[in-house]
């Protein structure tokens, strides 16, 4: 099974070597091959006496992160889907890109974004999980991106990306945050000891950042508006990635969860809530777009909406019908990608404005479209797997029971909303086909005289309409084999239903011809009554929250950074100074850090006093004097006092080394200096100058009170008493400071001629850069 | 006395902190080179001040003051030395080159 | 004892001296530096293998016995850093001769390069606070070297405004050492430790330790002290800027990573609290910043904040896990920071600018420089399975163990604002139509830039994919390093 799962990974290793004989041989039959071999691999566990398979292999067990991988109903429904799919569109795309594409790319994006596909259904291990979830949005990135000399591409692949990594990232914090409480990394056993999630204090944050993962990634109002835009990818990619799988992934992710978190009211009124709304918001715009890919894309949008309502709802039947319609879906809509792939291959344009009247030009691609269509409008003829599912969904949202509170409220809409959302399904499908393939035709305006598909390209959505139909005709033979089968798996027990076509005439029945009355009459008047899309999306429309976010995020980051980030010197210095100050004195206090203690003081001589006042004057006076010279030589002053206490304080070798130090570089300054272009004094406004005297008064009162403090709190002995003793018997010097400089501490003397070295070569290269710029 | 050497650590910080908070050039050199003294002053002053004799061994002298500190600020002083008159000649160099020595016009934005 | 130890520090400051003496002669120069290099890493490769054969390697230098003389310990931490200071050096010295101009490497590039390396070990390894500072002046003083090498007007400019805020911290360093020496009477780290553990860190000793945090935070460009990092990362060349980026503000978070696990770790409750909240800060701020500009070298530069954001976040959370998470941070970043700008100085190399309004197409152009690069994004992000994962999710483990929700939410949200600053250098800087710009009919040989950093780039892939080889160690040493009192019995043997 590892093997299945790499074999993508490991064949886009091989692809740039391959696409060199592009010409000759299409990249896309090796890709063909590969989601063949694994659909025919995992084709085998179906049956139904299936039973759940699961297999470890070990890669970083401390951190346990393991590929574990949980082949169970749900899993299976999803490995065929991505595997079968896959082939289809691996063997489509064969027609649809030609060789003076870069196909390499193509390729080695697509394999990647398989096995990624695979990893993520397959895992049961969460750090894994998440791995190939991030790889799943990164292909897609890249595949949107694929044409990225146009500006719609790179736009929508930094959409895609920005909005799915950054429900990856919520979805990581609930993962990580589900492990730490059940101490497993495993989504088995966490599901086990989900009690111990459900009961924790912060399990309506967990619930929010996993959910806030899937409805990302499975285009939920309000976070859809990735998916339009990324319909700038080729078709192939759209029918594959932002409809059959990669959005599904969010709803896998949901019923992969139900059995643990499905227990909490929240997870019924979040999801199925955002289901709803999604599936009317995406059907209703549906109607509004002019590109083929764009109806379809809010057409996906719509039905994924719906299915992730059924999850919340998570009664038996709703899950049973999730699971269906999650097939059924691929099925039809796989199908529908490719026509819309064909008419833009055949016509050379996508805008149904131009289109029309396409049924006599491209007949057998009409008729794939049609069965398409009624089954994805979910049109009650015997043969359509679509209808099935639309008939399920009805019942299942008749089946709600709560007594109180929004839930309550909630049970009572979800009937209306669901007529409401499938009456503009059935409006957009019969936009869609009706605005294509029939109507007035004006062949001359197209950019591309239109012909039927080369064959090739039709296989892949032959096929897929075959399925559409046998499911419609014969639903058992999908049903036990694995629907009930992904069913239970989410369900967590045994959710085995029987699919009949005829149940009577009941209330389900009767919302199917609602649907169809009123979407019949909206069809047919769908000129009169298209205004509404100049006021409703309006500021409704999450586009512009997302440009408005990603534009401003930019902005205002440059804004808030130009703010302090002005280059000024002082204004960094007097932001440091004030956390250093504001912080140290915080803590200072906190900590009751104060300390006196006056019984170990040295006496205070008259000489020192006058060393110190003048010392203090001088120091002032380097701020307060205008005359640059003048100021340097109060700075000597300071030096030379400084000397002076190291006398006092019985230190004779600082003292010579301050004084000697203090000479060269009060002479240093003075040879600088004059050198300068003197440009006056500047003035200080009065505020700035009252600010720069709090804050440097606020550091010299924190070195004074911490000095004090540190110094009346000796608390041990200072280990210098060694040095007296060994000075001379081990040192071999009478002078300590020497010995010590020289021997015990000779490493930082030795580095400390480094610090001059260096200083030096720097000077030195400071100056002879200069001379030989300008040589 | 120590009291009295931490007081003026703390001025010498302060006079130096202000120094460097100007806008010209020599002003903010000048601050680095006190805020040095100040730094070196409490290194003194956190050994005991005239706690003994100078470190230098004597026949009969049995107490000297902690000639660490003395070592470490002897360090410190040859290092800031370096490091100011690096910041010298590179002050020197940058006003030349910017065509002036007032800080506050050499904020720039531009990376070359 | 083992002299081992003062190789890591010593071989860089002999080679640094040496090549001064033929700094004109290039050739010779720099087959020179590449040897040495070579030799340094094997150097602390063995010096790797022993402490985690064999425990640490303590050297008294000069026979003086702890805690009088200076010692150096190599134990598990030091000992891992200095062998990814080592990898890094070497990277460089081959990417160098590329990316600097002959005037610039005459003028003692080699040197300073060696000579920062040097501090830098020494920094890594030295076992006593005053040392500490010593080794940070000559890594500063090779950095002032470094930096204004080519005397461009804005280069002096921001290095005037680097040495400045430095020098201040550096002032305030010894003053602080003097501070913690008047209360506990030694400079050595080890003794220290032990006689703040007897007092229970009471008193004055907490304001002390905040006062280290500033000093070490400043270099590590913490919130709110980073603002001499951006522009003075974004005005050397490449190659010093990749130095710097990986080394420079890592000893900064090596440095309060080590003094608040060893030496001031009783009153914890206090100072992580205090970390954690900085961390937030960091992150966000440092996110804001790398968004806010089109200067690709500046990105970058600012793209290190919310790293230090990061492995500040683990030492505040302070659980095993989560330090484990720091120095997996620490050593992923060090490499990746490297090989961003060693990947950016390519990139303004082949497209003659740094905005990133002016480039477009590259990809067309540059494909292997294209593809490490989104590679390298992806490491940085922390998309899993490379190096930046394994990291944050420890980070992110530990903080959830420990309920500190508002941190964990920051790190996801920086997550994304890395990636987004990232992805606009990618999607503006290399799609594009190809003939967007004018490009030199001629192309550079790019070879000499692309293996250096092909090389690191495996490394962080390999940190990542291969983690189960890594890991293990790096726990070893977050429990050592969570148990201060190995160090301590190490140094002062009671």
């Amino acid at each position: 099974m590892l093997l299945a799962v790499l074999l993508p990974f490991i064949i886009a290793i091989f692809i740039p070597f391959l696409s060199k004989w592009k010409e000759k041989f299409h990249t896309g039959i090796v890709a063909t091959i590969v989601p063949l071999l694994i659909f025919i691999y995992f084709g085998s566990f179906l049956g139904r006496g299936f039973e759940p398979v699961m297999r470890t292999y070990n890669w970083i067990p401390s951190l346990d992160m393991n590929m574990v991988f949980h082949l169970d109903g749900l899993s299976l429904l999803f490995v065929l889907l991505i595997s079968g799919i896959g082939t289809l569109v691996a063997l489509y795309s064969v027609y649809y890109l030609h060789t003076t594409e870069k196909l390499g790319h193509f390729y080695v994006y697509f394999l990647i974004f398989m096995g990624s596909m695979l990893g993520v259904v397959l895992s049961d291990n969460i750090y894994v999980l998440y791995s190939f979830w991030e790889f799943t949005s990164l292909s897609s990135f890249l595949l949107i991106g694929y044409w990225n000399h146009k500006h719609a591409s790179r736009y929508g692949a930094l959409k895609s990306m920005l909005i799915t990594v950054f429900g990856g990232l919520s979805l990581l914090g609930s993962l990580v945050f589900m492990h730490m409480i059940t101490g497993t990394s495993s989504i088995q056993q966490m599901i086990s000891d989900k009690e111990a999630i459900l009961n924790n204090e912060f399990f309506p944050l967990i619930l929010a950042l996993l959910l806030l993962g899937a409805f990302t990634k499975s285009a939920q109002f309000p976070f859809h508006i990735w998916l339009p835009d990324a319909m700038e990818a080729p078709t192939p990619v759209s029918a594959y990635l932002h409809s059959a799988t990669m959005v599904k992934a969010g709803l896998f992710l949901v019923a992969r969860f139900s059995p643990m978190m499905s227990a909490s009211e929240w997870y019924f009124i979040i999801v199925s809530s955002f289901g709803i709304i999604t599936l009317c918001w995406g059907s209703y715009m549906a109607v509004r777009q002019t590109d083929l890919k764009g109806i379809l894309a809010f057409s996906t949008i719509s039905q994924l909406g719906m299915i992730m309502a059924m999850l919340g709802f998570g009664t038996k039947i709703a899950i049973f019908a999730a699971m269906f319609h999650i097939l059924n879906h691929a099925t039809f809509k796989g199908s529908l990608f490719m026509v819309a792939g064909i008419v833009d291959h055949e016509t050379g344009t996508r805008d149904i404005r131009k289109l029309g009247g396409l049924m006599n030009y491209l007949p057998m691609t009409a008729t794939l479209a049609m069965i398409g269509i009624f089954s994805m409008a979910g049109f009650p003829l015997p043969f359509l797997n679509g209808f099935y599912s639309k008939e399920m969904f009805f019942k299942a949202t008749l089946d709600l029971s709560a007594q109180e509170g929004i839930a309550a409220f909630l049970t009572n809409a979800i009937p209306y909303l669901a007529v409401f959302g499938s009456i503009f399904t059935f409006v957009y499908s019969m936009y869609f086909f009706f605005g294509t393939f029939r109507g007035k035709s004006n062949i001359d305006e197209l950019p591309k005289k239109p012909h039927e598909a080369p064959v090739g390209m039709l296989i892949s959505p032959a096929v897929l309409i075959l399925l559409v139909v046998i499911i419609g005709l014969f639903p058992s033979l999908i049903n036990e084999t694995f629907i009930e089968h992904a069913a239970s798996a989410v369900y967590g027990g045994d959710a085995a239903k029987e699919i009949y076509f005829w149940h009577g005439f009941n209330l389900p029945l009767i919302m199917s011809l609602t649907v169809i009355a009123f979407g019949t009459i909206l069809a047919l008047t769908i000129s009169r009554w298209r205004t509404v899309y100049n006021f409703v999306p309006g500021i409704l429309s999450m586009n512009k929250v997302y440009d408005f976010t990603v534009d401003k995020s930019v902005v205002y980051s440059s804004k808030v950074t130009k703010g302090y980030m002005n280059g000024s010197l002082a204004l960094y210095m007097k932001l440091i100074l004030v956390a250093i100050v504001g912080v140290s004195f915080t803590f200072f206090f906190l900590t009751g850090g104060f300390a006196l203690d006056l019984s170990q003081l040295a006496t205070v001589t008259t000489i020192e006093l006058i060393v110190a006042v003048t010392m203090t004057v001088a120091a002032f006076g380097t701020i307060f004097t205008h005359n640059r010279i003048t100021a340097i030589l109060i700075l000597g002053v300071v030096g030379y006092g400084l000397s002076m206490l190291f006398i006092i304080y019985r230190a004779p070798d600082l003292a010579l080394t301050q004084l000697i130090v203090e000479t060269v570089t009060v002479a240093l300054f003075l040879l600088v200096f004059y050198h300068l272009p003197d440009l006056g004094k500047r003035g200080e406004a009065r505020s700035t100058k009252i600010m720069n005297w709090i804050i440097s008064a606020g550091f010299g009162l924190l070195i004074t009170t911490v000095a004090i403090s540190a110094h009346s709190s000796k608390w041990f002995d200072v280990i210098s008493s060694y040095f007296v003793d060994n000075s001379y018997k081990l040192g071999g010097g009478d002078n300590i400071v020497n010995v010590i400089l020289v021997d015990m501490r000779g490493l930082d003397t030795l580095f400390e001629i480094a610090v001059l070295g260096l200083a030096a070569m720097a000077i030195y290269s400071l100056i002879k850069i200069k001379n030989k710029k300008e040589e | 006395m120590e009291i009295i050497m931490s007081v003026l650590a703390g001025i010498l910080f302060m006079t130096g902190v202000y120094n460097l908070l100007q806008k010209q050039l020599l002003r903010i050199v000048i601050g680095t080179a006190l805020v040095s003294h100040g730094a070196h002053l409490t290194i003194l002053t956190m050994g005991r001040l005239k706690d003994g004799a100078p470190p230098i061994l004597t026949e009969g002298v049995e107490n000297y003051t902690d000639p660490l500190p003395q070592a470490l600020i002897l360090t410190s002083i040859v290092i800031s030395f370096g490091v100011t008159s690096l910041l010298l000649v590179l002050a020197y160099r940058a006003a030349q080159i910017n065509h002036t020595d007032n800080m506050e016009q050499l904020r720039g934005n531009d990376y070359e | 004892m083992s002299n081992l130890a003062v190789l890591p520090i010593a071989l860089p400051f002999l080679a640094g001296i040496i090549v001064a003496f033929f700094h004109k002669k290039l050739i010779a120069a720099r087959i020179f530096s590449i040897v040495a290099s070579v030799i340094h890493l094997g150097v602390t490769i063995l010096i790797f293998l022993q402490v985690n054969a064999g425990g640490s390697i303590v050297l008294e230098l000069g026979n003086w016995e702890a805690p009088y003389g200076i010692v150096l310990v190599a134990d598990p931490l030091s000992a891992l850093l200095a062998l990814t200071t080592a990898i890094i050096g070497l990277a460089a010295v081959i990417y160098a001769p590329k990316s600097l101009s002959e005037l610039q490497e005459e003028f003692y590039f080699y040197s300073f390069f060696f000579l920062l390396i040097s501090g830098v070990s020494g920094a890594f390894l030295t076992g006593d606070l005053f040392n500490l500072f010593v080794f940070f002046e000559v890594l500063l003083m090779a950095s002032y070297g470094l930096i204004i090498l080519g005397n461009g007007k804005a280069q002096l400019r921001e290095s005037l405004k680097y040495i400045l805020i430095n020098l201040f911290s550096s002032m305030l360093f010894v003053t602080t050492i003097s501070f913690l020496y008047s209360v506990v009477g030694t400079v050595n780290m080890a003794q220290a430790a032990e006689r703040v553990g007897e007092v229970e860190q009471q008193g004055i000793l907490t304001t002390i330790a905040i006062l280290f945090f500033f000093v070490f935070a400043t270099k590590a460009a913490v919130f709110p002290l980073y603002y001499w990092l951006p522009n003075s990362y974004t005005v050397p060349n490449a190659v010093v800027s990749a130095l710097f980026g990986a080394l420079l503000t890592k000893v900064g978070i090596y440095s309060i990573l080590r003094t608040f696990t060893l030496i001031f770790n009783h009153e914890l409750t206090l100072t992580n609290t205090l970390f954690i909240y900085l961390a937030i800060f960091t992150m966000i701020f440092g996110v804001i910043g790398a968004l806010s500009t089109n200067n690709v070298k500046l990105i970058i530069a600012y793209n290190i904040i919310p790293a230090v954001g990061f492995m500040l976040m683990g030492i505040g959370i302070f659980t095993e896990t989560a330090i484990a998470g720091s120095i997996y941070y620490l050593v992923h970043d060090m490499i990746i920071k490297a090989v961003l700008f060693m990947l950016i100085g390519a990139i303004i190399y082949v497209a003659g600018t740094s905005d990133l309004n002016k480039m477009g197409g590259l990809i067309h152009h540059y494909p292997v420089l294209g593809w490490m690069f989104f590679l390298a994004t992806l490491v940085l992000a922390g998309i899993p399975p490379f190096s930046g994962f394994i990291g944050k999710l420890l980070l992110l483990q530990g903080g959830l163990a420990q309920e500190e929700i508002l941190v964990v939410l920051a790190a996801l949200i920086s997550s994304l604002g890395i990636l987004f600053s990232m992805m606009r250098i990618f999607i503006k800087g290399f799609w594009g139509e190809p003939d967007i710009m004018e490009l030199p009919s001629q192309k550079p040989s790019l070879s000499l830039m692309t293996w250096p950093i092909g090389l690191l780039l495996t490394i962080s892939i390999i940190l990542g994919v291969g983690a189960e080889w890594f890991y293990p160690n790096i726990e070893a040493i977050a429990e050592y390093v969570m148990n201060p009192d190995l160090y301590i019995e190490s140094v002062l043997k009671e």
